[in-house]
């Protein structure tokens, strides 16, 4: 047989069959990249990545070996699974007058854009908590921040979005955004916290 | 061209592509959420070209909106890619050719505890880890045939061979 050519076959097979696995360790744009702790299944030390562009790579022996790799080599490999990545979440506050499930008037101009990003996405899914002020009873804030995620709720369904993909809950006075006393009116506690995913 | 018959043989089992089998599924055309109900865990946010769920040994096709939960396999052709949204704000998303399976997943939304843990089969798989991860790092895993992951890492990407 002609020798060569078995080893160029060879060589292409043991190329394409024979792919290591690679894990990098990519940044945050928030903040620092973490850690990723590496266990090798087969046994052996872990390894770990604390750097961003950090690749562990696997080897014949099941253990792992580490080397650094770059932004644009990751987004050549990774380009299809990175293309894919959802669109981030978007959050927003709104504002309420004191007492009542009626935003205040610069929530209400707030709310175009609000709408806006929700329109934007194919399936969206909206998280939306309510919170009071601490003036009256923690039962009633309670009602009351229930309330007022509610009543964003509502004008979600008319506008068409579908019951299941509407998540509301109330936190009462509990987390305020603006720490007070008790009984004392806060304008900036009065909201709704809303997460368009 | 060929000098011997096993020449042959070898460059034809390669051209076959032996290692690298597509992955097929079969779209039944219901929508893989109808029997969902609200225990659902994830989202289905960006699909392109062949994607399928494999839930309770049934297979749907993958499409935008579709739900996911716990057991579910997520599974890409050769030109598929699917992005995923899960309720801890977590996502995953995977190239071509990649298989992913949904071992655990459970989450409370109140104290952001909760279980996530992956085997991602085969494929490229890219992630950013959420609340889960953010509240306890080690109840977010993933395995691969080779090793398990976890950490206090926000992103990361994953490669794993056949």
């Amino acid at each position: 047989m002609n020798r060569p050519l078995i080893v160029l076959v060879l060589s292409l097979t043991v190329t394409a069959c024979a792919h290591r696995d690679s894990y990098v360790l990519l940044p945050d744009r928030g903040g620092p990249a973490g850690t990723l702790t590496v266990k090798p299944t087969e046994g052996g030390l872990p390894l770990k990545l604390d750097q961003p562009y950090q690749t562990a790579t696997s080897t014949m022996s099941g253990a792992f070996d580490q080397s650094t790799t770059n932004k644009q080599d990751v987004e050549t490999r990774y380009r299809a699974a990175l293309g894919a990545t959802p669109p981030a979440l978007v959050r927003f506050t709104l504002y309420f007058l004191e007492g009542s499930d009626e935003l205040t008037p610069a929530s209400k101009r707030d709310l175009e854009a609000v709408m806006v990003e929700i329109k934007a996405r194919p399936v969206p899914d909206i998280v939306v908590v309510g919170h009071t002020d601490r003036v009256g009873l923690v039962a009633d804030n309670d009602r009351l921040a229930l309330r007022r995620a509610e009543s964003f709720r509502k004008r979600l369904l008319q506008q068409g979005m579908a019951d299941d993909a509407i998540q509301t809950a109330g936190r009462g006075e509990r987390e305020p955004l603006v720490d007070t006393a008790d009984e004392v009116p806060e304008p900036r506690n009065r909201r709704i916290e809303i997460l368009v995913r | 061209m060929f000098r011997s018959r096993t020449q042959k043989t070898i460059l034809m089992f390669v051209a076959s592509g032996g290692c690298a089998l597509a992955s097929m599924y079969a779209g039944t055309g219901f929508a893989a959420d109808a029997q969902a109900g609200n225990i659902w865990g994830a989202q289905i946010k960006v699909s392109r070209d062949d994607v399928g769920i494999e839930r309770d040994g049934q297979r749907f096709p993958g499409l935008v909106g579709a739900r996911l939960r716990e057991k579910d396999i997520i599974r890409t052709g050769e030109k598929g890619s699917v992005g995923i949204m899960f309720t801890d704000n977590s996502t995953l998303s995977m190239g071509p050719d990649s298989e992913v399976v949904l071992r655990r997943y459970a989450y409370d939304s109140t104290t952001y505890m909760g279980a996530f843990d992956a085997y991602i089969k085969r494929g490229n798989v890219s992630l950013q880890t959420g609340n889960i991860a953010k509240q306890t790092p080690e109840a977010m895993r993933m395995f691969t045939p080779k090793a398990e992951l976890s950490g206090t890492a926000k992103n990361y990407v994953v490669s794993v061979g056949e």
